[in-house]
């Protein structure tokens, strides 16, 4: 596997491994659909969560979640209503979360930005 | 974390306080304005957020929203790039100033943080004093204009580092000196009275035009000398008041038509748009109204050489303000009034050839009479009614124009006219009126004494020559402006047959 996509499944372990920890419950991980993919879906509460997972080793290019552009949370968007067309449950509310990882130095900081967009 | 912060932006010829509001909340990095900005304020997000980072701060990046209130009224220009700026600063905690509800700031950002000149200080700095500000940051292109309001404390910070460190107390910015304001010392080097030889008639009547702020048409053959007798009118108007030259300073500041120097219009503005002017220009409009050149000769002169060559509208829109002394412009964004006070001089030809009336043996008019009459026809009836004194400039004879004897020159002319306006001031004390034009029939009634003689003869001409109410009371206002500049306080017959002389219009 390629280096760079190495580190962005790293990331995505990582994030899972935080947001089992705050009492999410894992539904899906890298759901596909023909718009665009969802690295992380969660639940907690009847309430459902899509994640997007971003890690940089460094912030020369600006943080992580300023890499969340307009186009990529339309495509968020459009995936997360056909998986909630498709899934067959219902929730009470749904919310679009980023996870933010820093890899910086060494350490590992993560950023749980809820219900961002 | 929220901020407030205070702003000016203009609205007519006023400044009006916008409370710039900053929430920084967490959230995917972003950056929205609100509150009905225009691209030039949409646009300072950019120019904001390099302006902090270059001038070595942090922009955070977590979501800010600014919102811009009252939010029913359009802002523009880019004025408010620095209060956005400061109260970005602000939220984040890298200012900390306990006086900030009161400072307005103004400005425009450059990318390295460097606070560049902007449009409308003036009026923007007169707002902030009479709102009760103590404080007003401004650019320092724009120093000059803030030399000249009491009673505020003006800095002008070089760039946002600089403000932010005053702000902070680690440094401390000298504020501006006031200027007093000094008015008496009018120079008009280019033109004057003296250059002009012969043309005694439309000289005596550009004199009483000026006295009494009577409005002027200029009937005359190619080359007569109409244009260059008005470019020399506001050599003779009396010096502006310091509350007049204040009102002017601020409608130049708008328009950014301010000069060089940037400090305060001392000569009274002379304005000669061209004919093919659309009416929008003349009065004033876009879609957030901007004044216009009636708003720009505002306590000066207004020169429509050609006046029949000008679209009909143009003419047309030119009578409101003239009767009302100012305009009002109403649009979708916003319903405006500028003042326009000003003295219309108007200059035509007799006729489309310019030689009707002025045969010599040489030049013929060569017009139809239907030609005639259709261009004598391009000046309506209500507007002709709004122009006191209407004379005829005759050529000039060989001899005349090179006559060398000397000639009086405009200062000489101006002390006679600030005379009779200072009567006309004196008499006309605690109303809103400033000369003898702007008199109605109930302040002739009030003022204007004639005498049994000039009586008799008024009411001859008046029978004899079917003249109307208001012409009838035009003639009396221009024999008093006359009766004035020669210090005398009663209207004689004299005075009575030189204004009816000077209406030599065929119309009304």
């Amino acid at each position: 596997m390629h280096s760079r996509a190495q580190f962005g499944k790293w990331g995505e372990d990582v994030a899972c491994r935080y947001l089992a920890q705050q009492g999410y419950a894992i539904l899906e991980r890298n759901y596909r659909s023909a718009f665009g993919e969802i690295d992380i879906i969660v639940e907690k509460k009847g309430e459902i969560s899509f994640v997007e997972v971003k890690a940089r080793k460094t912030l020369m290019f600006g943080t992580p979640a300023a890499a969340v552009t307009k186009s990529k949370q339309a495509k968020i968007h459009r995936t997360a209503f056909q998986y909630l067309q498709t899934c067959n449950r219902r929730y009470r509310q749904f919310w679009f979360d980023v996870v933010e990882i820093y890899a910086i130095g060494g350490k590992t900081t993560i950023n749980h930005i809820q219900h961002c967009f | 974390m929220y901020a407030k912060i205070y702003g000016e932006t203009t609205c007519g010829i006023d400044g009006e306080e916008i409370i710039v509001e900053v929430d920084i909340a967490n959230g995917l990095p972003g950056f929205d304005i609100v509150g009905l900005p225009d691209t030039a304020v949409k646009e300072s997000r950019e120019r904001v957020k390099a302006a902090i980072k270059n001038s070595g701060f942090r922009f955070p990046s977590v979501h800010i929203t600014v919102n811009l209130a009252p939010a029913d009224l359009k802002k523009d220009g880019s004025g408010l790039d620095l209060p956005i700026a400061t109260g970005i600063l602000l939220g984040t905690g890298q200012i900390a100033c306990a006086n900030i509800d009161d400072i307005i700031f103004a400005g425009e950002l450059a990318l390295d943080g460097s606070i560049r000149e902007i449009k409308g200080i003036l009026p923007m700095i007169i707002r902030a004093k009479e709102v009760g500000k103590k404080e007003i940051f401004i650019p320092q292109g724009n120093s000059a204009e803030g030399e000249l309001v009491d009673g505020i404390i003006v800095y002008t910070p070089a760039t946002l580092e600089e403000m932010t460190k005053h702000l902070n107390g680690n440094i401390i910015l000298t504020p501006l000196p006031k200027h007093r304001l000094k008015l008496e010392t009018n120079h008009f080097t280019q033109v004057d009275f003296a250059d002009v030889q012969g043309q005694v008639v439309a000289k005596r009547a550009l004199e009483i035009a000026a006295a009494g702020g009577h409005n002027v048409l200029m009937i005359g053959a190619p080359g007569a000398g109409k244009t260059m007798l008005a470019r020399r009118l506001p050599t003779i108007l009396p010096p502006m008041t310091e509350e007049e030259a204040l009102e002017v300073t601020k409608i130049y500041s708008i328009s950014g038509l301010l000069g060089k120097t940037k400090g305060l219009v001392m000569e009274r503005p002379f304005r000669s748009p061209h004919h093919t002017i659309s009416h929008n220009a003349l009065i004033g409009g876009g879609s957030v109204p901007k004044p216009g050149e009636v708003t720009l000769s505002h306590n000066g002169v207004l020169f429509l050489d050609e006046l029949p060559e000008f679209s009909r509208s143009a003419l047309e829109v030119l009578r409101q303000p003239l009767e009302d002394g100012f305009v009002t412009i109403s649009r979708v964004q916003a319903s405006l009034s500028f003042p326009a006070t000003f003295i219309l001089v108007s200059a035509e030809n007799p006729c489309p050839c310019g030689f009707y009336g002025e045969e010599d043996g040489v030049h013929e008019c060569t017009c139809r009479p239907n030609e005639i009459e259709r261009y004598q026809k391009k000046i309506s009836g209500p507007l002709l009614d709004r122009i006191d004194i209407q004379i005829h400039v005759p050529r000039l004879n060989y001899k005349d124009m090179k006559n060398t004897l000397p000639v009086e020159s405009s200062a000489t002319i101006r002390k006679r006219v600030k005379a009779a306006r200072d009567l006309q001031l004196k008499r006309l004390e605690g109303t809103k009126l400033h000369c003898n034009a702007d008199m109605g029939h109930k302040e002739i009634k009030k003022h204007c004494i004639l005498e049994t003689q000039a009586e008799v003869l008024l009411e001859k001409y008046f029978v004899g020559l079917g003249l109307s109410a208001r012409s009838h009371d035009r003639i009396i206002k221009v024999a008093q402006t006359i009766a004035d500049l020669s210090a005398s306080n009663i209207i004689t017959g004299r005075h009575i047959s030189e204004a009816i002389q000077l209406r030599t219009s065929n119309q009304g």
